[in-house]
């Protein structure tokens, strides 16, 4: 069993100051009250000692009595027992079967000489019901049988106030309020001399041992159980605590608050009532007398007395944490909570949580140790600076004093086991990432995040990442030259961009690239790089590395320019400045004036030119490359000819003349067609290239969004082109065939009827003729239709002119002019629209004079 | 310290494993234990309430000590060892009246603890530690047991849980059941404590708690 020292034994009275050589005479027992100690003998002494305390640096003290008055009270027999009443100045003496008052300083018997007769042994009532303050209620065993008697006791007379009898031989007694804890002769009972009830607590053998009864506090008393045990119970006749084990032949116990102690021929056991652990022995020989008095513990052998002076409940504490016993500790520590001012109590606590979270630290118990840390509300950099440099150097912080562990650093910690060391950095690292969002963090968020930040790089963790690119407060010159030291170049450069130093951060990151320094965390960092700069706002910065991206890879690296945020691109580059930049990087301009001229939609002459030129030139190259004509398009060529018919910005005759004889027809078709040169379009598709479908998708394409007449101007063009060629050429016939036939809709038929060769069957041109027909029957009734809607619409307006003009017109000498307000003379007038009638003079006039009221307002 | 609410008490002869029950349910292990010497106990705080649990020594030499460790409790838990029938007739030989001092209305409950070696002595491969008495208890008996417990009491069948539900077979070792024991035990004394406090006159003022007080005379004006 583990012990602690919970109390050092220190002697109080010597044997010799006591009786000097007197061999026989015992000392019987003691009795302490403040600083007076009473001590009666065998002989019928009482001796009266005063105490000096000394405190003493390890926790204890030591004592020294200084001997007073002694008195003999006149009985050949020895004195039994020895209470003081301090309130009223008595010592209550029990000697010979009678208790006498003597003064407390003099020792001198009451004058009156009043004592209580017949007593075998007595108690004091701690807690009396009556609330007289100049009078003790002394509870006695009679020597007539199976009777008990309470008294009160006045400074100079006693009253007799109750007489009990009991069903066996009381050997024991106790008292709280009304009740009395008995040890009978086979049993422990409680019982309430105010109402006569009585409880059984529990058997016990008399004939075997001698029973003890103590009470411990309020409402509850300690009593000697079978198999050694100190059994707890309440006046309530039920067990609070778990009993205590002692040994079988305890002879006295006593309480100190948490402790329960008991004497035996050999030992004093100390037992935690907290968790009924035994947790010191002290060697006690021929000890008889175990007591305490107001928290004083006497224990006293026949010939010296001794006093059990308990360590402070700091300190044995402190010395339970010393020696790891955490659970220990923090169960004595919330027991002291009863006894220690709230506010020194919870300053105390908190700090035992911590130094015991420290040492479930060091045994590797994190969960406990963590919770230990939360609960007493560890400043977490105390536990960082366990940790060598994780706090940062600007840190204000040094370790509480008294210091929570005994542990210099980690490596002392785990006596240089990596293992160890890597399991309480993994602790650390989770413990701070989270705390740092909460309370706990206030106040020190850079030293939290900075350690945080050490950690990670050292242990090449992900969440370095994470940690820099989300709200940090790292500390820059700290974390840089830690992220320098394990080589987190990557990181290095979040961090500076963190910190707004972008121009840094790209600067290393392009060394990773250039393989200057190394850093394997991102493969794509290059990308990475292009990226950056495309959402930088910093010109000067994207101009400085403009170069380097573009040499590394023209096509992503354009993307600097390409793909920068939508809102930001109006403003921030100029297009010029761009291309002029990119001269040396024939690919990125193109890219460049793609986005300029697709994706941007910029509409631009030079921009639109330029790209065609770039375009052409990359044909040409192709071309030149896989060593002549390939039939099939590039992709350069293809997006060639749709900027050609899509655009009609680029300089046209520039192109032609640059296309001129590199044999690309259908370019150049296109071209003649943008300079509205359709035939000449159309000879080069049909003659040139000898490509009809070409041809025939011109007509569509050059026709989009223009009116019927010129698209179909276009298809006669065609047609005619076709058939003049003649029979010699058949292939044209057919396409001319097909021509009519697939897009009848689009020919003037009866024109196209006086172009055809009578030969033609047709059966040969029926798709055409019925397309053509079904057109021309649909416009026509299309036109009736409309003509019936016209026609209608004007039927309308002529029945509203009617009406208009439908009633006739009384004009009568009652009938005045609305403007001058005379009667017509004449049959001649006027009359407007709202039905208003008035002189043709009148009228006349007013429309010479704008500012002459409109009779229409007048109504 | 908080007062607790109620009482649950372990009564049962020695090595039947009430200490081991206990441990297998608020320490989750089965660890090995000795013999108990007195008494021990655990609070355990449940629903609203605070429940002391008693452990009590079995052993002979500490049964004058149950009467006192059951006096008031709200239920008690005999439990017998299902390989040892006779730790099932001192149920009532020995442990039954020591039950007088508990509550008026306590409730009962009768454990059967060990059936894991019943189990190890059926499929006839009985460990070291197996019974070599290998009758073994029957249920029937712990619910005879039960009904008889009931009219000991003087208690009415129909008042009292049912003896199926009241009847346990469990094994600190496994766990079979711990659980289901003691939160069954514990939620019937949930609502026998909170009927008692309404009951009580209210005797101290408990400022701890935020109900006005109870009114014990009606008002002069209703
Ligand atoms: N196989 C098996 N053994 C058990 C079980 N429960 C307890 N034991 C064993 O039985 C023995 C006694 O168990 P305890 O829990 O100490 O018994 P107890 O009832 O507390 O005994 P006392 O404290 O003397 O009253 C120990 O060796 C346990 O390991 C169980 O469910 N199965
Ligand atoms: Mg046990």
């Amino acid at each position: 069993m583990m012990s602690i020292k919970a109390f050092t034994l220190v002697s109080a009275v010597e044997r010799e100051l006591l009786m000097g050589d007197k061999e026989r005479v015992n000392i019987e027992c003691v009795e302490c009250c403040g600083r007076n100690l009473y001590v009666g003998t065998s002989d019928g002494f009482v001796y009266h000692f005063l105490l000096e305390e000394k405190p003493l640096p390890t926790g204890t003290a030591a004592f020294t009595a200084t001997r007073q008055l002694h008195r003999h009270l006149g009985f050949r027999k020895p004195v039994s027992e020895l209470r003081a009443a301090s309130a009223l100045d008595r010592l209550l003496v029990l000697c010979d079967s009678c208790i006498s008052l003597v003064g407390m300083r003099s020792l001198e018997p009451v004058p009156s000489g009043a004592r209580i007769k017949g007593a075998s042994t007595f108690a004091l009532n701690e807690n009396p019901v009556g609330g007289d303050p100049f009078c003790v209620e002394v509870c006695i065993l009679s020597v007539k049988r199976r009777t008990i008697q309470v008294f009160l006791v006045y400074e100079d007379r006693v009253q007799i106030v109750k007489e009990v009898s009991t069903p066996e031989q009381p050997l024991a007694v106790a008292v709280d309020g009304h009740f009395l804890c008995l040890a009978l002769s086979t049993q422990y009972i409680i019982l309430n001399y105010s109402t006569g009830l009585s409880q059984d607590l529990f058997p016990y053998c008399s004939e075997e041992k001698r029973p003890i009864v103590k009470r411990i506090g309020r409402q509850e008393f300690l009593l000697a159980g079978p198999g050694g045990l100190g059994m707890f119970a309440t006046v309530a006749g039920i067990s609070q605590r778990a009993p205590v084990h002692w040994s079988e032949n305890v002879i006295g116990a006593a309480v100190c608050f948490p402790y329960v102690l008991a004497l035996d021929s050999e030992f004093i056991t100390v037992h935690s009532m907290l968790d009924q652990q035994q947790k010191q022995t002290l060697p006690f020989r021929e000890g008889h007398i175990l007591q305490d008095f107001e928290g004083r513990v006497i224990v006293a052998t026949s010939k010296g007395v001794y006093i059990l002076v308990p360590l402070p409940l700091e300190k044995q504490i402190q010395d339970l944490l010393a020696s790891r016993r955490v659970e220990e500790a923090l169960v004595l520590a919330k027991g002291a909570r009863r006894n220690i001012p709230k506010e020194k109590f919870q300053v105390m606590y908190r700090r035992i949580l911590q130094q015991a979270g420290f040492i479930q630290f060091a045994q590797l118990q994190f969960l406990e140790a963590k919770e230990l840390f939360r609960s007493g509300q560890l400043d977490v950099r105390e536990l960082i600076s366990l940790h060598p440099f994780l706090l940062p150097t600007s840190s204000s912080f040094t370790r509480s004093h008294p210091p929570l562990h005994e542990y210099a650093d980690l490596n002392q910690l785990t006596q240089g086991d990596q293992e160890k060391m890597a399991k309480c950095k993994r602790f650390l690292m989770s413990y701070l990432s989270e705390v740092r969002s909460t309370e706990v963090a206030n106040g020190y968020k850079e030293d939290i995040d900075t350690a945080l930040l050490k950690l990670y790089a050292e242990a090449d963790h992900d969440s370095l990442l994470d940690l820099l690119v989300t709200e940090n407060f790292c500390l820059l010159t700290d974390s840089v030259a830690w992220l320098e030291k394990h080589r987190k170049y990557f990181a290095l450069g979040l961090l500076y961009h963190y910190n707004n130093q972008d121009a840094t951060a790209v600067q290393l990151w392009v060394n990773i690239v250039n393989g200057d320094i190394q850093d394997s965390t991102r493969a794509d960092l290059y990308e990475y790089i292009v990226d950056f700069l495309a959402c930088c706002s910093d010109q000067q910065l994207v101009w400085a590395y403009a170069d380097w991206v573009l040499q590394r890879s023209e096509e992503v690296g354009v993307q600097v320019f390409t793909k920068r945020p939508l809102d930001e691109q109006q403003n921030i580059f100029n297009p010029d400045d761009v291309i002029s930049c990119l001269k040396k990087y024939p690919r990125a301009l193109a890219r460049y004036l793609e986005h300029l001229v697709v994706d941007r939609n910029v509409q631009k002459e030079e921009y639109h030119t330029h790209l065609a030129v770039l375009y052409l030139e990359e044909v040409l190259r192709q071309r030149a490359a896989s060593g002549g004509a390939d039939p099939t398009a590039t992709e350069t060529q293809t997006k060639l000819r749709r900027l050609l018919q899509k655009s009609d910005l680029y300089r046209v005759h520039f192109l032609i003349e640059r296309i001129q004889g590199a044999g690309l027809p259908v370019e150049r078709a296109i071209l003649h067609g943008k300079l509205g040169e359709h035939e000449q379009a159309l000879r080069v598709l049909v003659h040139e290239l000898g490509d009809t479908a070409a041809a025939e998708d011109y007509c569509l394409w050059s026709s989009e969004g223009q009116d019927t007449p010129c698209r179909q101007h276009l298809f006669h063009t065609l047609l005619a082109m076709y058939l003049q060629a003649g029979p010699a050429a058949p292939t044209l016939t057919v396409a001319a065939v097909d021509l009519l036939n697939r897009h009848a809709t689009d020919f003037d038929a009866a024109q196209v009827l006086q172009l055809l060769p009578g030969s033609w069957s047709v059966q040969l041109l029926s798709p055409f003729l019925t397309g053509a027909m079904r057109g021309t029957v649909h416009a026509r009734r299309t036109a009736q239709v409309a003509l019936g809607l016209a026609r209608s619409e004007n039927l309308l307006y002529a029945a509203d002119k009617m009406k208009l003009r439908g009633s006739a017109i009384w004009l009568s000498d009652q009938k005045l002019c609305q403007l001058c307000q005379h009667p017509f003379s004449e049959p001649a007038f006027v009359r407007y629209p709202n039905g208003g009638l008035v002189h043709p003079h009148c009228a006349a006039n007013r429309q010479k004079a704008p500012s002459s009221p409109s009779p229409g307002s007048r109504t | 310290m908080r007062r607790p609410d109620a009482k649950v008490v372990l009564l049962g002869g020695a090595s039947v494993g009430k200490t081991s029950l206990l441990r297998r349910y608020t320490e989750r292990r089965f660890p090995d234990s000795v013999s108990t010497v007195g008494g021990a106990f655990y609070l355990k705080p449940w629903r609203s309430l605070h429940l002391s649990l008693w452990d009590t020594a079995g052993r002979e030499q500490f049964h004058g000590l149950g009467s006192m460790y059951c006096r008031g409790a709200a239920a008690v838990i005999l439990t017998y060892d299902v390989t040892h029938p006779q730790s099932l007739v001192e149920l009532e030989d020995r442990f039954l009246g020591l039950t007088d001092s508990a509550s008026k209305d306590c409730l009962f409950a009768i454990v059967g603890n060990k059936v894991d070696l019943m189990e190890q002595g059926r499929e006839g491969n009985g460990g070291p530690h197996a019974c070599p008495r290998s009758r073994e208890v029957l249920r029937e008996d712990a619910v005879a047991l039960y009904k008889k417990i009931l009219r000991y009491r003087m208690l009415d069948e129909k008042d009292m849980p049912p003896a199926e539900q009241m009847c346990f077979e469990t094994s600190a070792k496994t766990g079979y059941n711990v659980d289901l024991l003691f939160e069954t035990v514990f939620d019937m004394v949930v609502p026998m404590v909170l009927q008692h406090k309404a009951e009580e006159p209210v005797e101290t003022v408990d400022i701890t708690s935020q109900k006005p007080p109870k009114h014990t005379r009606s008002g002069c004006c209703t």
